[in-house]
């Protein structure tokens, strides 16, 4: 038996749970109602409010993974470090919230920051005033860099524990100190890691829904949560689908965009 | 030797890995424009040596100077000092210019010579040049490294870490990917850049032959501790023990008892020899190289023994020869049967004489 049929079961699931439903979305998206071929449900999709919609969606995105690279980076390098023998604990530790539901995290996260939540609780307690985040983009942030954080820690990681220690020394041994060092040989050589980081931030980040509506209370309104009202509220699968397409595009684009900048894709060891 | 030569000098040094001792109280000096090798086995400390001086290790005993002065301390980038790496560390993500230039890109126009941003690129131009030509690389500057076979690498290696006109090169292990063909050939190129530049080269090594072919200076070592040091030819007609024989060409090493001055007992007779100052009746240690044993009739030669098997090594036939206690190895041009009877002979200056070491 050829060991490609291993892989049957996989590609039976495969095809009932992503490639029907895509082939669905493909159909809802270029007919009416009453299944005729159209291209006005794209023409529903661009109109000012929702572009707003996409817009504010692409802007978190982008602050959720330039806040997660400014934050994770620098704990990746610390994490890969040599002189650092319990970073086998840490990496566990950063681990741990991929383990959890995101759902469970995000509500956690709504208890912790909610008008009456464990922060102002605790700034009560020593005398500080309340703050209102809950509702806010920041508060929305805030669990968006939560959720994907390890997203990014992890490939970074990966790609610097690889790195080969003489590679550094060499460096130092032509003249380079350690900042120049950084610069010169570490950040370059772990360009495949931070594209991997990157996309595993970017693309989630984009279509997020629930963490907007937790922590957003309804005030932060992204594609994600668009495309559900679409589908549930609305019940026009019809825009939906059109809508969700665009997304597909989006993110195969910033891909094939990335893949530029890696394209050996070594940073995807780990993935 | 005069004082003032020493360019690098290790007193008491000795370097442990938590409770692994790897270098034991290690005294050297290595004079200027020098070829210089650390020769032992693996786990010898020879490349825990080099990165002491290198600055990459600190010793945990004792202290490393150079040019007179204290080097405890003072970071690698500091150090007039560079590096050759074993695998050759090249830099992944530059092409060959950039990982020539690396160096010299760190440097002030200043340091290069010139004035301006602008010159000091065109002096790194310049430079690089020079060296490509100097490793036989010369068109190679656009080419990836990843592209370069085992032996273009470690050219591009060696070109780094020269170009920045370093007062030592250290290598480690520098040919030891190589095929032996290559290996020969880059043996002679690295002997000849060293005297055209007349620069130090600190060079680690388990091979040695290529110990003896390259070097002015040998150091033996073995268990974290200096065996011996001198030129190769003292080093090998003259191994101050047993290991050093034995590690330094194919040697006969059999016990024997001094007599007197210039006669020595071994394998059941005695021997003439040119060696003084032992004790009489002092157990001493015989070394005699294959290549010293004459093959003579059976009837004319000081021993007698049996061929148990012949080898042809290209050069030479390596026989086993076998005399009563022991089992002599023996290099000749002529071949004798397996089997055949055959007389040994030793000339006096071929034999020699070590004095027996306490074993630890």
């Amino acid at each position: 038996m050829k060991r490609s049929w291993l892989a049957t079961p996989y590609a039976i699931w495969m095809l009932m749970f992503t490639l029907v439903p895509l082939v669905f979305v493909v159909y809802y998206a270029f007919t009416t109602k009453a299944g005729d071929v159209t291209i006005q449900n794209f023409a529903k999709v661009f109109t000012p409010g929702n572009l707003q919609v996409l817009v504010d969606s692409l802007r978190l995105a982008l602050f959720c993974t330039v806040l997660c690279l400014v934050l994770g980076f620098p704990a990746a390098y610390f994490l890969s470090g040599k002189d650092f023998s319990h970073n086998q604990t840490l990496v566990v530790l950063i681990l741990v919230p991929m383990w959890m539901n995101f759902l469970l995290r995000t509500y956690a996260m709504m208890t912790i920051l909610e008008n009456n939540g464990v922060l102002n609780t605790v700034l009560t307690a020593i005398g500080l005033p309340k703050v209102s985040l809950i509702g806010t983009e920041a508060a929305v942030l805030m669990g968006m860099v939560y959720n994907f954080l390890p997203f990014m820690v992890l490939p970074i990681y990966t790609v610097l524990k690889k790195l080969d220690r003489r590679v550094i020394e060499a460096a130092e041994d032509l003249g380079a100190n350690p900042m120049q060092v950084f610069v010169k040989v570490v950040i370059p050589l772990s360009v495949p890691g931070v594209v991997s980081g990157i996309t595993m931030v970017f693309m989630p980040a984009v279509t997020t829904f629930a963490i907007s509506r937790l922590l957003g209370s309804g005030m932060i309104y992204l594609v994600g949560d668009m495309i559900e009202d679409y589908y549930i509220t609305f019940t026009n699968r019809q825009v939906g689908s059109a809508l969700s397409l665009v997304m597909l595009v989006l993110v195969m684009l910033s891909i094939g965009l990335l893949r530029r900048v890696d394209p050996k894709g070594e940073g995807g060891g780990m993935w | 030797m005069v004082q003032d030569m020493r360019l690098i000098e290790l007193k008491g040094v000795c370097k442990s890995f938590g409770d692994t001792r790897v270098l034991h109280d290690v005294n050297l000096y290595i004079r200027k424009c020098e070829f210089i090798t650390l020769l032992g086995p693996s786990g010898c400390g020879k490349t825990t040596m080099l990165r002491i001086i290198g600055g990459f290790e600190t010793p945990s005993e004792g202290e490393v100077y150079f040019d007179g002065k204290d080097l405890t301390g003072i970071p690698p980038y500091k150090r007039r000092i560079n590096t050759v790496f074993q695998k050759y560390a090249l830099f992944t993500h530059l092409n060959v210019f950039d990982n020539i230039a690396f160096g010299l890109k760190l440097k002030t126009p200043e340091t290069l010579g010139v004035k301006t941003k602008r010159e000091a690129k065109a002096e790194i131009e310049k430079r690089v040049q020079r060296m490509l030509k100097l490793v036989k690389m010369e068109g190679y500057e656009k080419r990836s490294v990843d592209s370069l076979s085992g032996g273009q690498q470690q050219r591009i290696a060696i070109a780094r870490a020269l170009v920045n006109e370093p007062e030592v090169l250290l290598l480690d292990e520098p040919l030891g990917a190589l095929d032996l063909k290559l290996r020969k050939e880059m043996q002679l190129e690295l002997k000849s850049m060293q005297q055209q530049l007349g620069i130090t080269f600190i060079y680690v090594t388990h091979d040695q032959e290529e110990a003896l072919t390259m070097s002015d200076t040998v150091v033996v070592l073995n268990g974290g501790r200096i065996q011996q040091i001198g030129d190769p030819k003292r080093i090998y007609d003259e191994p101050k023990n047993a290991f050093v024989a034995d590690f330094i060409g194919e040697s006969n090493i059999l016990p024997g008892i001094m007599l007197e001055d210039e006669l020595v007992e071994f394998a059941g007779r005695e021997f003439p020899c040119v060696d003084e100052g032992f004790d009489a009746n002092e157990p001493v240690d015989v070394v005699v190289r294959p290549e010293d044993i004459m093959v003579v009739g059976s009837d004319v030669g000081m021993l007698t023994g049996t061929v148990e098997s012949v080898l042809f090594k290209g050069v030479h036939y390596e026989m086993m020869i076998h005399t009563g206690d022991f089992r002599w190895k023996v290099h000749s041009t002529t071949m004798q049967p397996v089997g055949s009877e055959v007389g040994l002979s030793i000339v006096p200056f071929n034999i020699h004489i070590m004095r027996r070491e306490a074993k630890p």
